[in-house]
């Protein structure tokens, strides 16, 4: 019974959408059954398509980095160590959340102008820290409220350092927020388009900056080859990831294997 | 690691640095075009604009880019950008004081203008600096865009005209004035309907509607903005836009929030007309099988609202020369010619006709803008004036009131 509704929700809401999406890409404007190419064709014709895929990857790729460094230590120490201020600390890493994110754009665009940063790549990685890093702070907290500080602790009395600790106890222990926040800031960071295209200023051209005046057309069959590309990108990137998560374990393994 | 991922961004950032065009002088003043043009020679020009549409993006990649290229020396970058995203960043540029912008060239009209002019976002006055514009254009044609004084800040790029599209298969004898298509609506309900009036599209068929109304549009058009006038010459029009409400599509309880949307119903066929303000746009939509090959345009006999788009400059450009020399190219009867072309981009031209060299004012009659195209003379006879731009936000208001409540 679960099993079947599981596959109706799937259908419903997932299998059906995404099979419209790519018979549509697939069909000429308009009809669902006249096969055509014109739309792939027309994707890859766009100017600038792999250029900026390039430098959305790239974006993306900086973004997801700074945001495991900053969520986790951030993450660790409002799960695991009490301090003063704890509470109001904690509702400041939320506040970008709150406050209108194109508010917050339009006053750092100013700043950045002053210390060079508008219309290069770092000012657009440093404006997609914003809509990301608070979501990737919650993620990694909750990672390490359920991790406890037990595991850590034994390391600890068997005279791990910390860095040996962080690596085989806590990063394979903290995999699935590991996996949230590279999706999760990935997609964030590749729709952003007000906020790149004002402090990129049109010098940094992503994907979103070819992609979403497209969306102004009635082209149907276009867009929808597009949006699959689109969608394709951060599926790739998890992917590739979760390949270079896999390397870490393994690289320990000989280190552990010396001590039997 | 730290110092790698410093280094990257580094990299990262200076990738996007400001061309230097210094030495070669950025200025125009005191320089015929001979002098710009050398001065020119072997810069970068950086076009920012809007870039949802195939048809004008292939015409500058494909076309404009490679030929300054070959007879300028000019490398023309196209960066895809909302207007509105363009100003803004340009009013917090001037806000901050910076005078080396990324933007050399933009593509702009009306409310659009009106903002930059009024917050000194452009370079100037450089038309007369234009040797085609003094040649082949009517320059007190283009003195205002949208009820603003162009004072040369602006160079004439091309113009459009509102116009209806309908699918003969459905339709035989399209409404040619809107008492017409007033008993149009009501006659085959559920076939009909308009983007809302907060949309670019559905204000400008209303303020069509509008000027159609009145006994005197260009009187209406040539004053600037008052309640009175408006109120007066809108009143027959709301009256119209309220009976229509429960033959419109959806009885009129949805309206499309954007073009897109009521071209997307068209194509499904779900309503048999739709709109937009380009006499030419149904070409390439049929040949991109978005819209039926029974597609047809018509402008309107009661009238058909006109406008001009135009080419500028913005205050910080680091390459005005550039700028001046391509917007020159982009003005020559031959880019002009080629932009017309229904294969291209299908746009019409600013160029007065008449001014031409017989030969190419033959080129420019002979040419085949597409089945669906309206003629010149058809244009010309039905051109009405553009409104102060105060009016779009006035009916967008009043519609709200008058016909939703």
């Amino acid at each position: 019974m679960k099993k079947i509704l599981f596959w109706v929700i799937a259908m419903l809401f997932i299998i059906s959408p995404v099979g419209i999406l790519v018979l549509q890409s697939f069909t000429s404007p308009g009809s669902w059954t006249e096969f055509s190419l014109y739309g792939w064709r027309g994707l890859f014709e766009t100017t600038r398509l792999l250029e900026a895929t390039g430098t959305s990857l790239t974006i993306g790729f900086f973004v997801t980095v700074i945001n495991i460094a900053v969520g986790m230590s951030a993450g660790k120490a409002l799960a695991l160590y009490t301090f003063h201020g704890k509470t109001a600390v904690d509702t400041l890493f939320v506040m970008p959340l709150l406050v209108p994110i194109l508010a917050i754009t339009f006053g750092v665009h100013i700043a950045m102008i002053r210390i060079g940063l508008a219309d290069t790549g770092l000012g657009v990685i440093l404006i997609h820290l914003v809509p990301t890093v608070p979501y990737s702070i919650r993620i990694f907290r909750n990672g390490y409220v359920s991790l406890g500080r037990r595991m850590q602790e034994q390391a600890e009395t068997l005279g791990a350092s910390a860095g040996r600790t962080f690596f085989d106890i806590e990063l394979p222990l903290l995999k699935p927020s590991v996996q949230s926040v590279i999706f999760l800031t990935f997609v964030i960071s590749l729709s952003q388009y007000v906020i790149t295209s004002i402090i990129g200023g049109g010098t940094v051209v992503t994907l979103a900056m070819v992609y979403f005046p497209f969306l102004d057309s009635a082209d149907t069959t276009l867009i929808a080859a597009f949006s699959i590309w689109f969608a394709v990108l951060p599926l790739l990137f998890y992917i590739t990831a979760g390949a270079v998560f896999r390397l870490l374990p393994y690289r320990r393994k000989s280190g552990r294997r010396e001590l039997f | 690691m730290r110092i790698g991922i410093i280094a990257i961004m580094i990299i990262l950032s200076g990738c996007s640095g400001v061309t230097d065009t210094e030495e070669k002088g950025s200025t125009i003043a005191n320089r015929n075009f001979e002098e710009i043009k050398d001065a020119a020679e072997g810069t970068e020009v950086r076009l920012f604009m809007w870039g949802g549409d195939d048809g004008i993006n292939t015409y500058i990649d494909e076309w404009v880019a490679p030929r300054l290229q070959e007879k300028f020396g000019i490398s023309l970058t196209r960066t895809p950008m909302a207007t509105e995203d363009i100003l803004q960043k340009l009013r917090t540029e001037r806000e901050a004081g910076k005078k080396e912008g990324t933007v050399d060239l933009l593509w702009l009209n009306g409310e659009n203008f009106r903002n930059a002019k009024n917050n000194e976002l452009l370079y100037g006055a450089f038309t007369e600096k234009l040797p085609n514009f003094n040649e082949y254009y009517d320059r007190d044609e283009y003195s205002h865009d949208f009820g603003t004084a162009t004072e040369g800040m602006e160079a004439p790029w091309g113009r459009v005209q509102f116009a209806l599209q309908y699918d003969s298969a459905k339709v035989d004898e399209p409404p040619r004035t809107y008492k017409e298509l007033s008993e149009w609506v009501k006659e085959n309900p559920g076939e009909f309907t308009y983007p809302h009036p907060s949309e670019f599209t559905g204000n400008a068929f209303l303020r069509q509607m509008m000027l159609s109304g009145t006994e005197n549009p260009e009187a209406l058009a040539e004053d600037s903005f008052s309640p009175n006038a408006a109120e007066t010459a809108a009143d027959g029009m709301w009256k119209k836009l309220r009976e229509w409400e429960p033959a419109l599509y959806r009885k009129g309880e949805y309206y499309p929030a954007s073009l897109s949307e009521l071209d997307r119903l068209y194509s499904e066929g779900k309503v048999s007309m739709t709109l937009g303000y380009n006499e030419a746009r149904s070409e390439h939509l049929i040949n991109d099988g978005v819209f039926p090959e029974s597609t047809d345009t018509y402008v309107m006999d009661s009238g058909s609202l006109g406008n001009t788009h135009f080419l500028s400059i913005p205050y910080n450009s680091t390459n005005v020369p550039g700028a001046v020399t391509a917007i020159n190219f982009l003005l020559s009867p031959e880019a002009q010619l080629q932009k017309m072309k229904p294969s291209s981009w299908g746009d019409n031209t600013t160029i007065d006709t008449d001014k031409l060299p017989e030969e190419t004012k033959q080129r420019f009659e002979e040419l085949d803008r597409g089945e669906t195209v309206p003629g010149a003379e058809k244009l010309e006879e039905t051109y009405l004036p553009e409104l102060d731009t105060e009016y779009v936000e006035w009916i967008t208001e009043t519609w709200e009131d008058e016909v939703v409540r």
